[in-house]
């Protein structure tokens, strides 16, 4: 059986976000980058299930020079071998653009069983890619996994999900997507031997001349950021200023039922 | 005339409140364009939703009932829309962003070749008569503003609590949609478990209010639970309290948990890191209780009080019963 996880690298949560000169970006330069907190439970979920049947890890990202980080902590945790899609012409991809480019080379792997993503990127607030790359692929997922058993002799997923309100069980056929929630399991530290290895680990490096828009439905010209359904205009931080009326707790009694007057009268809140 | 479809979100046999939200984003659109809302209704039994609907701005009402679409089944769904969609020729697909529209809405747009932008805090229409979205990235670090191209279906779905729901008119029309629901055996639900919950969603509650690592323990997150229901408030934690083992991770808020923004966020013993900060910033008013002078949350919150959260959660929790 094969895995294939999509990843993301995403700003640090630590990051302090300032937009760029333009004001339709962030500043980059100062930025420490990581593996998308989210995406470190889809790759622990994909190493659970090799070490209990022996599949094969894809880790695949898509982003310029450094996003290879992402892949060599995905294969440090224990991932077989990574996809690295980079072009300039994939800078700045909505989307939409993202899911074809990285649909067209799932279909082109050819022989990929299950495909695991984390249930949001942080730096985009979003979590519909990998439910693009389904639609691209015309298989069947399932969103916010809490628990994944993949039978491999029924080609079938059983997968508890969370839905509004409550939970639900599911049987996917394979081959399929699923995103998993966080807490589904509790994502390995890469160990140093760990990395050491994924150094070694192979990395395949995918450009726009290797992907074939035909297949995919979408012409040359519109591979990459032209086939993008928006774009970006601009980027504010937002600032809100803070009243900070801070009450001083020594006289408890005191101090509670003045917030809690402040919270009806003033704020209006309660 | 164009047309903005709204999806509806029914919970059994009542219109959830965040179609209504939803509708009046559409009829913010209406005012500009002169377009007409069509609600669309995807499930097995719409029933009379079309007084409703119509009291909140929709014009017509679409109704896509079969059997196979009583479980949702996000490639159905996305097929019952798309097939819509092309032959309603929609402008604009607007929902709120609910689970089950985020399960669904890539693949619609995918599916007809259209943009989809998930969670706007606002939306507008450009001078070109594209769709503008206003949205948080970077979880609550940044605000960004997004214009779509020319092109077909614009889809977007709204933050619950973005819009307050606008009464505009009367019942709409009608409109049963017979679409042909393929067979799916690749997607079989075995089993749904709907599980009580006591207290408000974190994404749909107007009140908040979370424990951190100051609570020291999980039964001590009693005292936040009496807090909360005495304001009818959801229940958050920090990410501290939650991998301490303490609470359950879908309580977790900030930015590797949700991202919320209620009228009221009350953060107990929590010290305001910036991860928190990214999953609650843009609450409308902050409360911060803290021993700690020093803590980083008395900086970022319009009211404080600075005491032990033992003694002074008990005692507020009076305070606000005896407001009444």
């Amino acid at each position: 059986m094969k895995i294939l996880v999509i990843v993301r690298q995403t700003p640090d949560t630590e990051a302090k976000i300032q937009t760029n000169s333009a004001g339709n970006g962030i500043q980059t330069d100062d930025i420490k980058w990581i593996l998308n907190p989210f995406d470190e439970f889809a790759v622990e979920e994909a190493v659970q299930i090799k070490e209990k049947s022996n599949a094969e890890v894809v880790v695949l990202t898509v982003g310029s020079d450094k996003a290879v980080d992402a892949i060599r902590t995905a294969l440090a945790m224990g991932g077989d071998s990574g996809v690295h899609i980079k072009d300039d012409a994939f800078a700045d991809m909505d989307t939409y653009a993202l899911a074809k480019v990285i649909g067209a080379k799932i279909k082109a792997l050819g022989d990929i069983d299950l495909i695991l993503a984390g249930k949001k990127w942080i730096d985009e607030e979003s979590s519909q890619v990998p439910l693009q790359v389904a639609e691209e692929l015309s298989i069947p997922q399932a969103t916010l996994a809490s628990k994944v058993e993949v039978d491999e002799g029924s080609k079938t997923a059983k997968v508890t999900s969370v839905i509004e309100g409550g939970e639900r069980i599911i049987e996917l056929k394979l081959p399929a997507l699923i995103t998993v929630e966080q807490g589904i399991n509790e994502p390995r530290y890469a160990s140093l031997p760990g990395i050491m290895k994924a150094k070694k680990k192979p990395c395949e490096e995918v450009g726009k001349g290797d992907i074939n828009g035909d297949e995919i439905g979408i012409s040359e010209g519109e591979l990459g950021i032209d086939g993008s359904r928006y774009k970006n205009d601009a980027i504010e931080i937002p600032t809100i200023t803070r009243s900070l009326k801070v009450i001083d707790g020594n006289d408890v009694q005191q101090a509670s039922s003045e917030l809690a007057k402040l919270l009806r009268e003033e704020a209006k809140i309660i | 005339m164009s047309e903005i479809l709204v999806l509806v979100d029914k919970a059994q046999d009542t219109v959830r409140n965040v179609t209504y939200e939803v509708l009046a984003a559409a009829l913010k659109l209406k005012e500009k364009n002169g377009a007409s809302i069509s609600a669309v209704y995807i499930g097995d039994n719409a029933g009379s939703i079309e007084s409703d609907l119509g009291k909140y701005g929709a014009d017509k009402v679409y109704k896509i009932e079969n059997p196979s679409l009583k479980d949702f089944n996000p490639s159905l769904y996305a097929h019952a829309l798309s097939e819509l969609v092309n032959k309603v020729n929609a402008d604009i697909i607007l929902g709120g962003n609910t689970l089950q529209n985020q399960d669904f809405l890539p693949r619609v747009a995918s599916k007809t070749k259209g943009g989809l932008t998930t969670d706007a805090i606002d939306i507008d229409l450009t001078s070109s008569s594209t769709l503008q979205v206003k949205r948080y990235k970077y979880s609550g670090k940044s605000i960004a503003t997004l214009s779509y191209h020319d092109v077909k279906p614009m889809i977007a779905t709204i933050r619950l609590n973005a819009y307050k729901p606008v009464e505009a008119g009367a019942a709409g029309e009608a409109v049963s949609e017979s679409i042909d629901i393929p067979a799916d055996d690749n997607f079989k639900v075995i089993e749904t478990n709907i599980i009580p919950k006591e207290r408000p969603e974190l994404t749909e509650a107007d009140k908040i209010v979370s424990g951190g690592r100051g609570m020291a323990n999980g039964e001590n997150f009693k005292l936040c639970y009496d807090l909360a229901d005495s304001v009818g408030a959801g229940a958050g934690a920090s990410r501290a309290a939650v991998d301490s083992g303490w609470v359950p991770y879908e309580m977790q808020v900030g930015q590797t948990g949700k991202v919320v923004s209620p009228n009221l966020y009350i953060a107990v013993g929590i010290s305001g890191s910036v991860q928190h900060y990214a999953g609650m910033g843009s609450s409308k008013v902050i409360v911060a209780i803290n021993k700690d002078p020093d803590a980083p949350i008395f900086q970022k919150c319009d009211y404080g009080i600075c005491g032990d959260l033992f003694d002074v959660l008990p005692a507020l929790t009076d305070e606000i019963k005896k407001l009444g």
